[in-house]
């Protein structure tokens, strides 16, 4: 992957106005370096301001940075360029996904699916459809629990557990409680944190992009861990839900999205998040 | 050359859309046998996948959450995953397209036969 940095790195400086900066920004992109990706992306646009796979690859970046609003601003770009374009409408209802808006982002889907026979668009359309399914995760600011740490109560069951993290471990939202009934989040919370780190960290190297998610099973537990919404105090944190280890990985995965759910909707619009 | 491990990394790469399988070293992260596709850097993915694991060894034993069993790593193109012991981890990386649940059983079965 060096190689590839190298190789586009010399076309572009060779020619300026090639479009080598479109693949140089997605390799960096891909490798975690968002912050000069987006610099390479941004000088590209500056001399092809109407090429709309330069816009498509800011937004990517965008979204990978957590600006959330800019990565759909470019998306809308992309759109306006070349209306239907498939690429841009699904991003922008991913950005939706991740706002909580679901039945903008389903809207969205449709939309896409209209366009091509994608398959992920299908499995995307159940995914937003079971969260939008899952009333429960989806609440008016006013149906809120006032108390953080009640946030998940209603979507989990007993044995199940739930919280949000900042960046540094420390516990915005939700509990964990621990066999003999007391509240360990805090200890959870600061020593799980540290796999994000170390995900980051393996992801940028292999090149797989961004990570989405990580499982592990362990005897007293399974334990799904994301990325948590990328508003304010959350932005960079983790969404940690636990469960029995008896409990089906699937259904963990969809307790997560759930969650996922509920903490965007809590950070937008209690204005912790600094969205109301 | 084939070793003990050879049969168990043979049949985990034989699986839809695993690019590697690796036996590594759990405390250094060094590549005890391997089975790569062309352009996967072994000892690289066999040293972040350790550590990886480690960590998350540590970081459920410290939460109380005692030993860890299989960890799945999901990210935009790919999947990594991990199961091992004191002593050694087997490692898939696979595409992010792959059956994550056919390769988890497979590799509980493989971490059995190495135990």
């Amino acid at each position: 992957m060096a190689d590839e940095v190298r190789l586009w790195s010399d076309e572009l400086a060779r020619d300026p106005s090639s479009l080598a900066f479109l693949p140089l920004a997605d390799t960096l992109r891909r490798q975690g370096q968002l912050d000069l990706a987006r610099k390479v992306a941004t000088r590209g646009l500056e001399r092809h301001p109407h090429n709309p796979d330069a816009h498509d690859q800011l937004a990517r970046i965008h979204a990978d940075q957590g600006d959330l609003q800019a990565a759909f601003d470019e998306w809308d770009m992309v759109l306006r360029l070349v209306p239907g374009h498939v690429g841009a409408i699904k991003g922008m209802a991913f950005i939706r996904f991740q706002q909580g808006r679901l039945e903008e982002a389903e809207r969205l889907l449709m939309q896409a699916q209209g366009h091509t026979e994608d398959s992920d668009i299908s499995a995307a359309i159940d995914t937003v459809r079971r969260s939008s399914g899952v009333s429960t995760a989806q609440v008016s600011v006013a149906d809120l629990p006032s108390d953080p740490h009640l946030l998940f109560t209603d979507i989990l069951a007993n044995d199940q557990t739930a919280m949000l993290l900042d960046k540094d471990g420390l516990v915005l939202a939700g509990a964990y409680y621990s066999a003999d009934g007391r509240n360990v989040a805090e200890d959870v919370g600061a020593n799980l944190s540290g796999v994000s780190d170390e995900a980051l960290r393996a992801t940028k190297h292999l090149g797989i992009g961004a990570w989405r998610s990580i499982l592990f099973e362990t005897e007293a537990a399974v334990v799904s861990l994301s990325p948590a919404p990328a508003y304010g105090p959350a932005a960079g944190g983790l969404i940690v839900v636990a469960a029995t280890p008896s409990t089906p990985l699937g259904l963990l995965r969809r307790l997560l999205d759930r969650c996922i759910a509920r903490s965007t909707t809590w950070l937008s619009q209690t204005g912790i998040g600094g969205g109301a | 050359m084939s070793s003990p491990f050879t049969p168990v990394l043979d049949a985990l790469t034989r699986q839809r859309g695993v690019r590697a399988s690796l036996v590594v070293s759990a405390a250094d992260g060094i590549t005890i046998d391997s089975n790569l596709q062309i352009g996967q850097d072994g000892s690289r993915v066999a040293a972040l996948a350790a550590s990886l694991y480690r960590k998350a060894r540590k970081s459920a034993a410290a939460a109380g959450l005692g030993g860890t069993g299989f960890m799945q790593l999901e990210a935009e193109t790919g999947r990594l995953c991990a199961i091992g012991g004191e002593e050694i981890v087997l490692v898939v990386v696979a595409d992010r397209s792959a059956n994550v649940g056919l390769i988890r059983v497979e590799m509980l079965r493989a971490a059995e036969a190495l135990a």
